[in-house]
């Protein structure tokens, strides 16, 4: 009976079902998994379990910590890559509900491990079990909203992907909040802080799950017809996901993700020390946090406001406007330290920001346009591979250059230069893979009788 | 019926996210005192 009511087919929505309410039950998972960039807010914490007000012999280092949020990470990008065809097949209802339990649990897990003092716990717990809940929680709707909002796919799906951004706004004061509330003289409020977030995380995706409704097969807005003369780069054919990724089309928006995931994600990692340095005694460490909390406001508006804006000028024009202004900010940026402007530095940064969270809520619509609607989640799950290679070579890149540049004395102050002038070779880079999109070879195309002769020919 | 599921749902995206945003706006504003 549960396995019945998690099914796809339990979930498709009757007629005149209002596709608005379809958005609420995205944004929950999202909103969930979103806590994944307020994970650092644990690692001091963390890091005393022991001595509580400083790390005492036997306490874990920040670099031990450290490992959890990149196995969560590396974890989210295989999971999303792997499951992408079963979330397809078995629907978002079961794929959020797997979530939920992977990510709750993966809180549940790590709380043992920090009630044992077992490091390992925690990387298998909130790295392993919880990178899958990110992986699966983060792709489960996409292809659902894509199909409610054949019309505005930018729009639908920038909605939940602004969740993830979001998480992180709620999960921080949220999680300093559960460790205030639970403090004593002999804890620190950690553990029970994973136990509360692992059940509150698992009770508000499983509301997410029970709400969420697919489309019936032939349902279409009312009113809206599809274009007889769709944009040349938007497919009304489909493309399946083995096929798909053997098409030079998928590598070039894996490029293209790469790229703008790459130049943002090593400044989201670093805004704070950069801004200290870059205006040295006129930036206080607590209004550095101002500048990362008000850039990760952007990071999420960013998200809704380009996915949107993508619906009306295309998707190509889009990314083609993250990468020309994105170049054109990042090479201005050192001038803003020079002048000594704190407002035209944090203004570049903001816009910035807001187009690397735009370039995440925007693929889904891009690879739909390319590939088609019938295997978007499962595409989008292999695209995301590219996020994992930017988390790692973004912050690589910002603070190995950094470091060699202060080594060979370069002042702090203007130690960032080259590392912006390098940013922008990154974005053009992202702009060539853009600027060679084209559409699909119908040879690619996904067709009925082909398929059936394969699996007939395959059951033999 | 569907109205109330419709409040209801988007309270409950919304308020978390309007709590969380009005929070780090807070500690954006230190930025320009």
């Amino acid at each position: 009976m549960t396995a019945n009511f998690l099914d796809r087919e339990a979930t498709i929505a009757p007629p005149g079902y209002n596709r608005f309410l379809v958005p609420p039950a995205a944004l929950a998972v999202h909103l969930s998994i979103g806590q994944l960039y307020a994970f650092s807010t644990f690692n001091l914490p963390l890091s005393r379990l022991i001595g509580l007000s400083k790390s005492a012999p036997g306490d874990w280092t920040l670099a031990q910590l450290g490992w959890i949020f990149s196995i969560a990470i590396l974890v989210l990008g295989m999971s999303a890559a792997l499951f992408g065809r079963w979330v397809e097949t078995a629907g978002p209802r079961k794929a959020m509900f797997v979530a939920a339990l992977c990510f709750g649990g993966g809180f549940l897990v790590s709380a043992l491990g920090i009630a044992e003092h077992q490091i390992w716990l925690l990387y298998l717990g909130y790295g392993a079990l919880g990178g899958c809940g990110l992986g699966i929680g983060y792709i489960s709707p996409v292809s659902t909203l894509i199909k409610w909002f054949p019309d505005r796919p930018g729009m639908a799906t920038g909605m939940a992907i602004m969740g993830f951004g979001g998480g992180a706004l709620i999960a921080a004061p949220l999680s300093i909040f559960l460790m205030d509330h639970f403090k004593t003289q002999t804890s620190n409020g950690v553990l029970e802080a994973f136990i509360v977030m692992g059940i509150v995380y698992f009770v508000y995706m499983s509301i997410g799950a029970l709400a969420v409704r697919v489309p019936a097969a032939d349902w279409k807005p009312e009113g809206w017809i599809p274009s007889a003369h769709p944009r040349k780069l938007v497919t009304s054919s489909n493309v399946s996901v083995d096929a798909a990724w053997r098409t030079p089309q998928f590598w070039l928006l894996w490029g293209v993700l790469c790229m703008n995931v790459t130049a943002g994600i090593g400044v989201l990692g670093q805004a704070s020390p950069m801004i200290q340095e870059m205006f040295t005694g006129r930036v206080t460490p607590a209004a550095a946090a101002g500048f990362v909390g008000l850039i990760s406001l952007f990071n999420m508006g960013g998200r809704f406001v380009w996915a949107s804006v993508s619906d009306y000028i295309g998707r190509r024009a889009t990314y083609m406007v993250f990468f020309v202004l994105g170049m054109i900010l990042y090479a201005l940026v050192p001038t803003t330290g020079r002048l000594g402007s704190i407002t035209l530095f944090v203004s570049a940064f903001a816009i910035i920001l807001s187009m690397y969270g735009g370039g995440f809520a925007t693929i889904p619509a891009y690879l739909r346009d390319i590939f088609g609607t019938m295997h978007v989640g499962a595409i989008h799950g292999r695209v995301l591979a590219a996020w994992a290679a930017a988390g790692v070579l973004g912050p690589v890149l910002v603070n190995y250059i950094r470091q060699s540049q202060i080594d060979h004395g370069v002042p702090k102050a203007q130690a960032y230069s080259v590392t912006m002038y390098i940013m922008c070779a990154l974005l053009f880079v992202g702009f060539l893979c853009n600027f060679l999109m084209r559409p699909v070879s119908e040879r690619r195309h996904y067709v009925e009788a082909d398929a059936a002769a394969l699996a007939a020919g395959s059951s033999k | 019926m569907m109205m109330l599921r419709f409040v209801v749902l988007w309270l409950l995206a919304g308020l978390p996210l309007i709590w969380g945003i009005s929070k780090t706006l807070q500690n954006a504003l230190k930025l320009f005192q």
